[in-house]
């Protein structure tokens, strides 16, 4: 049992990043029914600008008092995901509105993001450093047990990870149900035409979707960064995993990305290490990818549009 | 509409050729002197040749030799007593094998190479070793340690690094002494496999118990296979990748805390792990058929000279690969002494090094594999951040 | 609907009718926009040009070189000179249309290109060999003759260039035909300087030479004296370059083809090498006077001393005859003699090259070594002469007839089919296909086969997929991979051996991969059948990496894992009295792959004409309407991956016996998206544009190599696709199905795809 919830926690923690970058994917497909290839590096690019923020901030400080420390991670989220948004915004500008106005075939769009994907995490590499690691400053234990479930522990950066993706979440879900830019969202989702002729300005809408995303993304970057290490190629991997997770809940589904997120987290850490099994490992861990995709594979074939179904507009 | 956007690219396209061609006009003169390969030549030129990554997932490897390699060649020329100039060619192969043919025939087609540092993998070696022994041209191996290389009959072919059989078995003959159980976690790379592989044959061998497991290099997240570890009850764990990724991995151990032993072969002992790992490296063990380049005396002046030049301390592979230039380097000299410069007689001279290099003592074996015993295996740790050397692996306790 | 036309840059375009509320205000003001997006362009340049590196320590360093103070202002320049450009262009657009502009832009750019990028030697003494270097190290070399020595003088070379291009532009601008002549022929001097004063440092530096950029300065320049010819020659005062190109080949449809045919003969017998032992470089003449004597084959003698100028004459007047009389026999003779040529001109290659390996030169060991490029130059010549005979024959029953007259004139024929042009440059295409790469440098043999060959064959395999069926996929490397591995295990390269029965040279391979593919094709494609568009890509994808991670995961110690298959023996075919060993050499590769290609394409060419073409594109439009009107959809699919999937497997079979190596680090996700976007880039659903796509974007890297920093060359190569999708979302070369479909049959621009954002193309229509 302590096994399995260990590795649940492990799970969770992949997954809620997973889900964080996977609302990206959905938003930008829900009212562009496009899949945003640049979004990992939005995520990248997040993580660098957040860096740049904390350790400027933090210098070389080491163990902060908590004070300083939350004020450290709210300033890395905001800065992770101003960045994410800027770097969302200028991508749409460039790589997508052009296409839009000129009726582009829908392959284009793709291939111009696989373009600004190339470009935005090459130039990265160039102005700060092609390293495979870069880490944040250490000014809190990260890896300390912050609180005991059952006999497994749940370390500060899980836990900062799962309440930061979670609060998010349900900030977007609130935003997108509750507010008139998020109705405009879903109405430009829903039917763009109509949605023009409601007064919806769609150029503006589908801006500060990308926004909206990019910010998340970029928020997610941090994240990573901080549990983990960040580089200018980090996005690749998280981002394809991102969009199968998007996929996986139903494509353009807000609800779906978060729990295809969630799922895909916890199945790539429990299926190959198999807990209740005894500690006898079933597969080894050189097979969570083809299990992850297997289950994606499974999943599809049995729900074409997903777990929940695409359209961002009806399932939200 | 049209025609004004094209019109608009055309002129940014103008734009950046103009500025390319104020950046790169530089205007080295010195005339041009006729008949380059005339051979033995006071002025002659000749060039070693580096095939390596320098662009894509692996650079950091390929960037470390190579700027090694540009060391060996910038202070053999400023001693000023070649008789030749030397000049070094970088032929990137983005150490991808299905791209190192290309890179192989651009160092061929030039006809000054006298000899080649790398490929640094040996996937790409496997690729080219037949191309450059065709071609008689000597390679000079700084980094591939696949214990086959030496039986696929590449005529030309030599290596300065340990093969992972080497260095394998004599780790693993320490693991045995201190564990009954040991967990072996590769990085499913051509390099960590082999390790891996050569490690497990070995703690078989002693009746060690042993599970093994691989995560692939890109990943970031090693929590699920730290737990793993941890769960096993493995008294000890080894590594078979390389620095960066070894560093997430013992910090991800760390965090399980998990309390046995860990340790990693060559490609993980370097200043990357140590800053990557941070505190959560202390204690970390490593096999290495090589002197600590930073530690040992005969190549304090080398780190010096690489931080001094390059602004960051020497990596992975680096000092081999000076090491590997350094004979080719003595070999052009050598074959320069006995009368005349081709690959084929500089091919010869390296055959017979027998160098006093800065990772230890270099002799090729018939093979082309480093001779047998020119290299004893240490053992390593790291204490307070740092990497210390506890001697012979084979007496160590 | 409203905003969204004022937001884009476009002074012309009021609001429409639907306007709320127009924006205003400074942030609102489309100058004001342009004006910040120019600066920002010229932001981005500057951080992308030039050798600055982050490092590991100092996170800013690469920055603040890039936008250091000097260097910045001179981006941001740039910046404003495109702001400018594109603010002012209705004022100068109408001084654009005079006849000669294009041309004489085309000249400036070749030349500017030539002689900044391009290399100018192959030899190690000039170092990286631009131009730049080349110029300031020949301009201190006493030896080389005077007129080189001036041309590369410090600045003599750009200011002939200014001199000749404000010539030209003082000739189109004001229309003085006088003036006109005179930059025609200054153009045409300058050009000839140029090419041989780098002929000159060739023969000095007396190393094989393959640089292109004197070549393409004299091209350039060819280009700037037939801008002012365009202008001296005008009837009108608008120019309608198209449409002037279209009535040559409505004229006198082969003539194109000639006129290439002559030039490029002349070179060769003329100037070009045709055998260099021991670094000298021998025209035909003295390739002659070298032989004689030495026991050469009579006919191959006869033919460097005077069969081959002979020959060469014959088939020129033949060709420009045929295509004047637009006379079947003379076609007829023109297509026999050009064949003869080609021929006999191989024949004396190999007589010539044997015996000068038997002497020894350069430690050759056979045939075909030591070759310059001029015999390759004289058989694509007589195969292009030949191809105009063939135009000339293909297009006789054309009843239409230009007037000579009508060259020159401004009528704009209607949408009309110009016969024979498509035909022209696929022949043309073919002869530098045949004859380049032996002229082109070891390295580039090499990058042609294994690099842009294999993906060309990659490209027109996904086109099936992507491009006619509208399935995206991708995954694509997997068949790939399946071919190799295949490969692999048939010729016993991996640690499961097949039984012996079962061993097979690597060629014999070719139909189990195909067999396999198709199969593996099948099986992708059944259970992903239900779904659309974006569902298929990400399960494609899947796909691909499932495969590529068994491979690394070794199941039953089948593929060897990470450490790959070696020892897969290079090609050979034992077939009777025939028989051919590929060895080392790239250029018998490059041949063998130019057959699968040739194969392939004609294969397709027909398929996409063909019952089950239309099938898929209906299915690509409209599946629920293919479906109602009677296309087996499953099978219709199913069929495209499968046949894509082989195509895939044949180049994955040739691959693994070309490289002798493989792992599974050749098949990453990333060549899957690779393949994709070289499609895109090419033009979707069109075979010539996959095909120019692979081959552009897979030059591109090895190009880029002497021009930026190795490690930068993904960061340019994604910025071309970028620019390449926002400019030209159809791509190189569209098909006319698309093409029709992103401008409308007749040009129309669709407005109301600005409100729509998606759905059209592929996968479309939800």
């Amino acid at each position: 049992m302590t096994d399995f919830l260990n590795y649940l926690i492990l799970g969770l923690t992949r997954g809620s990043m997973y889900a964080l970058i996977a609302l990206g994917y959905t938003l930008v497909y829900g009212v562009l029914q496009l899949i945003n290839f640049a979004h990992s590096e939005v995520f990248m690019s997040g993580a660098f600008g957040s860096y740049l923020v904390v350790s400027g901030v933090v210098g070389s400080h080491h163990n902060l008092p908590w004070y300083a420390t939350v004020g450290v991670l709210l300033i890395g989220l905001g800065s992770g995901a101003a960045v994410g948004a800027f770097v969302a915004w200028a991508l749409e500008r460039v790589a997508y509105r052009p296409l839009r106005e000129r009726g582009a075939p829908k392959l284009a769009f793709l291939i111009s993001a696989i373009g600004a994907s190339f470009f935005l995490s090459q130039l990265a590499g160039k102005l700060f450093n092609r390293l495979s690691q870069n880490q944040f400053p250490t000014y809190f234990n990260a890896n300390g047990a912050a609180l005991h479930i059952g006999g497994a522990s749940v370390s500060w950066i899980q836990l900062i990870v799962i309440v930061s993706a979670l609060v998010l979440m349900i900030g977007l879900d609130r935003l997108v149900n509750g507010t008139k830019l998020g109705s405009s969202i879903r109405g430009v989702a829903e039917d763009a035409p109509t949605a023009a002729l409601m007064g919806i300005d769609i150029d503006k809408t589908i801006s500060r979707t990308f926004i909206i995303g990019g910010a998340l993304g970029g928020a997610a970057g941090f994240l990573f960064g901080t549990a983990f290490v960040f580089s200018n190629t980090m996005g690749f991997i998280p981002g394809v995993k991102a969009f199968a997770a998007a996929v996986l809940g139903g494509i353009g589904n807000i609800r779906g990305a978060m729990i295809g997120g969630l799922l895909l987290g916890v199945v790539e850490n429990l299926v190959p290490t198999a807990p209740w099994n005894g500690g006898q490992a079933w597969i080894g861990i050189q097979w969570t990818d083809v299990v992850a995709f297997v289950v994606l594979i499974l999943v599809l074939v049995l729900r074409p549009t997903g777990i929940l179904g695409e359209k961002l507009g009806r399932a939200a | 509409m049209r025609t004004r956007n094209l019109v608009s690219v055309a002129v940014l396209g103008l734009a950046a050729t103009t500025a390319l061609g104020a950046c790169s006009n530089s205007n080295d003169s010195g005339g041009l002197s006729g008949g380059s390969s005339s051979g033995g030549g006071g002025g002659a030129t000749y060039t070693v040749a580096f095939e390596g990554p320098l662009s894509g997932d692996n650079a950091q490897l390929g960037i470390n030799e190579v700027n090694a390699a540009q060391l060996a060649v910038d202070q053999a020329n400023q001693k000023g007593d070649l008789g030749f100039t030397l000049k070094l060619l970088k032929a990137d192969d983005v150490g991808d094998p299905s791209k190192a043919p290309a890179a192989a025939a651009q160092i061929l087609q030039d006809n000054t190479v006298m000899g080649v540092i790398g490929p640094s993998f040996s996937g790409t070696t496997k690729a080219v070793g037949k191309t450059f022994g065709d071609a008689g041209l000597a390679i000079v191996n700084p980094s591939a340690s696949n214990g086959t290389l030496q039986t696929l009959g590449f005529k030309t072919w030599h290596r300065v690094n340990p093969n992972d059989f080497a260095e394998g078995p004599a780790a693993a003959d320490w693991l045995a002494k201190k564990a009954k159980k040991v967990f072996v976690v590769d990085d499913l790379s051509d390099y960590g496999s082999g390790v891996a592989a050569a490690v497990i044959k070995e703690l078989k061998a002693k009746g060690v118990t042993v599970q093994h497991q691989g995560v692939d290099a890109k990943t970031t997240d090693y929590g699920a296979i730290s737990q793993t570890v941890k769960n096993s009850g493995a008294d000890a764990v080894f590594y078979a990748g390389y620095d960066a990724q070894g560093a997430l991995f013992t910090k991800a151990l760390t965090a399980v805390g998990y309390k046995g032993i860990r340790m990693a072969g060559n490609g993980v002992k370097s200043s990357v792990f140590t800053e990557g790992a941070g505190a959560a490296g202390n204690g970390f063990y490593f096999s290495c058929g090589c002197q600590d380049a930073t530690v040992a005396p005969s190549a304090k002046d080398f780190t010096a000279a690489y931080q001094k030049m390059f602004n960051t301390p020497p990596s992975t592979y680096s000092p081999e690969a000076y090491d590997a230039t350094n004979i080719l380097i003595n070999a052009i000299k050598a074959a320069k002494a006995a009368g005349s410069v081709t690959r084929a007689t500089v091919n010869e001279q390296v055959n017979k090094t027998d160098y006093e290099g800065i990772t230890g003592h270099i002799k090729f074996g018939t093979d082309g594999d480093l001779a047998k015993g020119s290299g004893t295996v240490n053992l390593y740790e790291q204490k307070d951040g740092k990497i210390v050397s506890l001697g012979d692996i084979t007496k160590a306790s | 609907m409203s905003a969204a036309t004022t937001d884009t840059p476009t002074p012309s375009q009021g609001p429409t009718p639907y306007a709320i509320k127009p924006p205003s205000g400074v942030v609102h003001n489309p100058h004001v926009r342009r004006f910040v997006a120019c600066l920002a362009l010229g932001f981005v340049l500057a951080l992308m040009i030039g050798e600055q590196e982050g490092t590991q320590q100092d996170f800013g360093l690469a920055f603040r070189e890039a936008v250091a103070l000097p260097r910045i202002l001179i981006f941001l320049g740039i910046g404003i000179l495109v702001f400018l450009a594109i603010t002012f262009w209705p004022r100068i657009e109408h001084f654009l249309i005079r006849p000669g502009i294009r041309p004489l832009f085309v000249g400036l750019l070749s030349v500017a290109v030539s002689q900044t990028l391009l290399k100018w030697s192959d030899s190690s003494v000039v170092g990286n060999g631009k131009f730049g270097t080349l110029a300031g190290k020949a301009a201190d070399t006493p030896q080389l003759a005077p007129f080189a020595r001036a041309y590369f003088t410090t600045g003599v070379a750009w200011a002939a260039l200014i001199v000749v291009v404000v010539v030209a532009a003082y000739a189109i601008f004001t229309g003085q035909r006088a003036v006109a002549w005179v930059g025609a022929g200054l153009a045409v001097v300058v050009g000839l300087w140029a090419f041989f004063s780098q002929g000159r440092v060739v023969s000095l530096l007396q190393t094989p030479d393959h640089s292109t950029g004197a070549l393409v300065a004299l091209l350039g320049y060819l280009a700037i004296a037939a801008a002012c010819a365009a202008c001296a020659l005008r009837r009108t005062e608008t120019a309608d370059t198209k449409g002037f190109i279209d009535r040559v080949f409505a004229w006198r449809p082969g003539m194109p083809l000639a006129a290439v045919g002559i030039v490029v003969g002349l070179v060769s017998l003329g100037v070009a090498t045709w055998f260099s032992p021991q670094n000298e470089d021998l025209t035909l003449v003295d390739t002659a006077s070298f032989f004689s004597g030495h026991g050469l084959a009579p006919l191959s003698q006869a033919y460097l001393s005077w069969l081959g100028y002979l020959l060469f004459v014959v088939a020129a007047v033949l060709a420009v005859l045929g295509c004047l009389r637009r006379d079947t026999r003379i076609a007829w003779a023109t297509a026999v003699v050009g064949i003869v040529g080609a021929v006999l001109t191989l024949m004396t290659l190999y007589s010539t090259s044997s015996l000068g390996a038997k002497s020894g030169f350069d430690g050759a060991s056979g045939a075909w070594q030591n070759l310059g490029g001029g015999g390759w130059f004289a058989a694509a010549a007589f195969t292009i002469l030949a191809g105009a005979g063939y135009i000339v024959l293909s297009v006789a029953h054309d009843v239409k007839v230009g007037k000579l007259s009508d060259l020159g004139s401004d009528i704009v024929g209607q949408a009309r089919q110009v016969p024979g042009m498509g035909k022209a440059l696929v022949l043309l295409v073919v002869a530098a296909a045949l004859f380049y790469p032996p002229t082109a440098t070891e390295f580039w043999q090499k990058v042609i086969v294994s690099e842009i060959g294999i993906y060309v064959l990659l490209a027109i395999g996904l086109n099936v997929v992507v491009g006619w069926a509208g399935l995206l996929d991708l995954g694509f490397i997997a068949f790939y991979a399946i071919g190799s591995y295949t490969t692999a295990y048939l010729v016993g390269a991996l640690p499961i051996t097949p039984p012996e029965w079962l061993r097979l040279p690597p060629l014999a391979a070719i139909p189990f991969a195909i067999v396999i593919c198709l199969i593996a094709g099948v099986a992708l494609g059944f259970p992903t059948l239900r779904l659309r568009g974006d569902y298929l890509a990400i399960v494609t994808l899947g796909f691909g990496e499932i495969i590529r991670l068994v491979a690394i995961n070794n199941p039953a110690n089948f593929t060897n894992g990470p450490r790959g298959a070696f020892g897969i023996p290079q090609p050979s075919i034992h077939l009777g009295p025939l028989h051919i060993d590929w060895g080392s050499s790239s250029l018998q590769y490059w041949y063998l792959l130019l057959v699968l290609i040739g194969v392939t394409v004609l294969l397709f060419n027909r398929l996409e004409q063909s019952r089950l073409g239309r099938a898929w594109a209906a299915i690509r439009e409209d599946e629920v309407a293919a479906q109602a009107s009677g296309v087996n959809t499953v099978r219709v699919k199913l069929l495209a991956f499968a046949i894509g999937a082989s195509t895939s497997g044949v180049a994955g079979v040739f691959f693994a016996s070309q490289i002798g190596y493989i792992n599974p680090d050749n098949f990453i996700l990333n060549n899957s998206i690779l393949v994709v976007a070289y499609v895109v880039f090419g033009g979707m659903g069109s075979l010539p544009g996959a095909m120019a796509g692979a081959a552009v974007l897979t030059w591109l890297p090895e190009f880029l190599k002497d021009q930026v920093p190795a490690e930068d060359r993904q960061m340019w190569i994604g910025a071309v696709i970028l620019l390449m999708m926002i400019f030209r979302p159809q791509g190189l070369i569209p098909a006319k199905r698309r093409a029709a479909e992103l401008h409308g049959l007749d040009d129309q621009p669709r407005e109301e795809t600005r409100a729509v954002p998606a759905g059209e193309g592929m996968g479309g229509g939800r």
